[in-house]
C-alpha cells in the first residue's frame, strides 16, 4: 500500500527532515511514527499526500510512484489518503454537519450522496446529537471526531493522523483511539504520529521510531521505547 | 463531474457579501473607467462621421447668393483663377451641394425631406498658396464684398480647431479611461486576494480533501467577473445617460456648431456597450485570475 525508497526530504532552510528513509506498510495496517520534535514524523505523513516532495528517492501510494505524479492528478491521490490533525482544522463558521458535507462538496459528490453519506459518518463517529451545533460548542474530543469524520466520509485506503491526541485529555484519547481502531479494521491503512507513550504501549502496533530524520526501529507489535 | 453551479454561486455570493465596500469599490471604478471609454468610442466615430474631416481640406469656402446671376458667378471665378494667392478652386454647383448635404446629413431624414438642391447656395472651394491664417483672411475679405457673394467662411481652419480640440479632449478622455482600467484590474486583484484570504482555512481544507485546482480557484474567477460585468452593466447606463445628454444638448442644437456635427447612430451606441462589456469582462477575468494564479497555487 505504501512503500518508501532511500527517500530524503531538505526543507529550504536547509533542515534535514527525513534522511534515506526506507519502510513498507501493508494494506490495512495501523503503524505509530514516533519520536521526538523534529524527528521527521509529520514529514514522513506530509510525503504521503504530496503536501511535500523529496528531493531524493521513491514514495510509492497504492502502487503509484507519487513523485512522477502531475499536479492535477494529486487530488485524486488526496481522495484516497485522508488526514487529521492535532488541531482539527474544521472550518469554525459551519456546523458539524457542514463541515462534513464541505469535503464532498468539494470533490464534487451530488447533493443527494452527501445527505445520505454525512448522516451514516456523524453516527460512526457518535456525533449524531450534535450534528447541528457549531464546532466552539463541542469538547476537544468531539472536535477531533469531526475532524475523523472529515476525513473518512469519503472511505479513503488511507488515513494520516497527525498527533491526533495531542490537545486531548487520556480518557478522551482512548475514545479517539477506539474510533481509529475501529477505521483500521474497515481495511483502511492508519498512520498516526504520536508522543503517546500510554496509547502506543497500550495497542501494541507496528512501531516506527524516528530520530533525527533517520528511522532508528521499526518492530511489529511495538512498545513506545 | 459535474459543475455543482448552486456552489460556485453559494460561494461567489458570500465572497461578494463579505467584502461589500472593496466590491463597491471595484465596480464603481470599473463603471466609471468603462463608461469613459464609451464615450470615447462614440465621440471618435462621431468625428468620423461628422464633415469635420471633409472640410478640413478647404481653407477658404465662397458662398454665392441663391440668387446670383451666373455672370456673378463667372466673374467671381475668374477673380479667383486669376488670383496669385489661389492654390485651387472647386465649384460646388447646386446638385453637387446638394449630393453632400445628403450624405452629411443622412441621420435626419426630416432636414432632408424639407431642403430642395433650390435651397442651398452654390460656392467656391479654395485652397490658398499660403496657410497663414491672416493672408487667407485677408484673400476671404477682397471677395466678401462682391456682387453675388453670400458669404466668406473660413471654416476649415475653424473646422480644424474644432476637430483638434475635441480630439485632444477625446485623447485624455481615453488615456483616464485606460488608466482607470488598469485600476479596476488592480482593485479586482486585491478584491480577490482578500477573498482568498477570508478563506484560507476552507481552501486548506478543500486541498487536503482532494477538490481540484478549477473548483477552488472556480467561485473567485466568476467574483471577478462579476466585478468586471456589474461595472459594465452600470457603464452601459452610464453610456446610455452620456448618449441622451449630448443628443439633447449639442445634436442639432444651432449655438454649438460643428460640435453639433459630431453624432452617431443608436447602432454605434449598442457597439459601445458591447465592446466595455467585452473590456469589463476581460478586466475582471485578468485581475481576478492573477489574484488567484498569485495566491492559489497547487
Amino acid at each position: 500500500m505504501i512503500k518508501l525508497d532511500n527517500v530524503t526530504k531538505v526543507y529550504k532552510d536547509k533542515h534535514v527532515a527525513l534522511r534515506d528513509a526506507s519502510a513498507s506498510i501493508e494494506k490495512g495496517e495501523f503503524v505509530f511514527l514516533v519520536g521526538p520534535s523534529g524527528s521527521g514524523k509529520s514529514t514522513f505523513l506530509r510525503l504521503l499526500n504530496r503536501e511535500v516532495k523529496p528531493q531524493e528517492g521513491t514514495i510509492y501510494v497504492a502502487g503509484k510512484d507519487i513523485g512522477k505524479l502531475p499536479g492535477y492528478k494529486v487530488p485524486d491521490l488526496r481522495r484516497n489518503v485522508g488526514a487529521v490533525f492535532q488541531d482539527y482544522k474544521l472550518l469554525p463558521t459551519r456546523s458539524v454537519f457542514d463541515n462534513v458535507a464541505f469535503a464532498l462538496e468539494a470533490i464534487g459528490r451530488p447533493r443527494s450522496a452527501i445527505k445520505e453519506a454525512v448522516p451514516q459518518i456523524l453516527e460512526l463517529v457518535g456525533l449524531t446529537s450534535k450534528s447541528k451545533n457549531m464546532p466552539d460548542e463541542l469538547s476537544g474530543g468531539e472536535q477531533q471526531r469531526v475532524s475523523i469524520a472529515r476525513a473518512f466520509v469519503n472511505r479513503p485506503l488511507i488515513l494520516l493522523a497527525d498527533e491526533p491526541t495531542g490537545n486531548l485529555d487520556p480518557a478522551t484519547s482512548v475514545g479517539i483511539m477506539k474510533l481509529l481502531d475501529r477505521i483500521n479494521r474497515t481495511g483502511t491503512t492508519v498512520l498516526m504520529a504520536t508522543h503517546d507513550r500510554g496509547i502506543v504501549d497500550t495497542m501494541r502496533r507496528r512501531v516506527i521510531e524516528l530520530d533525527h530524520g533517520r528511522i532508528v526501529r521499526d518492530q511489529a507489535r511495538g512498545v513506545y521505547e | 463531474m459535474a459543475i455543482r453551479l448552486d456552489y460556485v454561486m453559494k460561494e461567489t455570493g458570500q465572497n461578494l457579501a463579505r467584502n461589500l465596500t472593496l466590491t463597491f469599490a471595484a465596480i464603481l471604478t470599473v463603471a466609471v473607467s468603462l463608461t469613459m471609454v464609451a464615450a470615447s468610442y462614440l465621440i471618435g466615430t462621431g468625428i468620423n462621421n461628422s464633415f469635420l474631416g471633409l472640410r478640413s481640406e478647404q481653407q477658404l469656402l465662397v458662398y454665392m447668393n441663391p440668387s446670383a446671376e451666373e455672370d456673378q458667378i463667372d466673374s467671381v471665378s475668374r477673380a479667383l483663377e486669376e488670383s496669385p494667392q489661389v492654390e485651387e478652386i472647386d465649384f460646388y454647383n447646386r446638385e453637387r451641394t446638394f449630393d453632400e448635404f445628403q450624405t452629411l446629413f443622412r441621420e435626419q431624414p426630416d432636414l432632408l425631406s424639407s431642403v430642395t438642391a433650390e435651397d442651398l447656395p452654390t460656392s467656391f472651394r479654395v485652397k490658398p498658396t499660403s496657410t497663414d491664417a491672416e493672408v487667407v483672411s485677408a484673400l476671404g475679405d477682397t471677395f466678401a464684398e462682391r456682387e453675388g457673394v453670400l458669404r466668406v467662411a473660413y471654416a476649415a481652419e475653424y473646422a480644424r480647431q474644432v476637430q483638434r480640440s475635441v480630439n485632444t479632449l477625446n485623447r485624455w478622455v481615453t488615456v483616464v479611461g485606460v488608466v482607470l482600467i488598469g485600476a479596476s484590474v488592480l482593485l479586482i486583484f486585491n478584491t480577490i486576494r482578500t477573498a482568498v484570504f477570508a478563506r484560507r482555512r476552507e481552501i486548506e481544507v478543500q486541498r487536503l480533501v482532494g477538490a481540484r485546482n478549477w473548483f477552488i480557484r472556480m467561485p473567485f474567477i466568476v467574483e471577478g467577473l462579476v466585478h468586471g460585468l456589474m461595472g459594465a452593466l452600470l457603464a452601459a447606463g452610464g453610456t446610455l445617460a452620456f448618449d441622451a445628454l449630448w443628443q439633447r444638448n449639442f445634436v442639432d442644437q444651432v449655438a454649438f456648431e460643428l460640435l453639433n456635427q459630431i453624432r452617431w447612430s443608436s447602432g454605434d451606441v449598442v457597439s459601445a456597450i458591447l465592446i466595455i462589456t467585452a473590456i469589463g469582462a476581460l478586466t475582471g477575468a485578468v485581475g481576478s485570475g492573477i489574484a488567484v494564479s498569485r495566491f492559489l497555487r497547487a
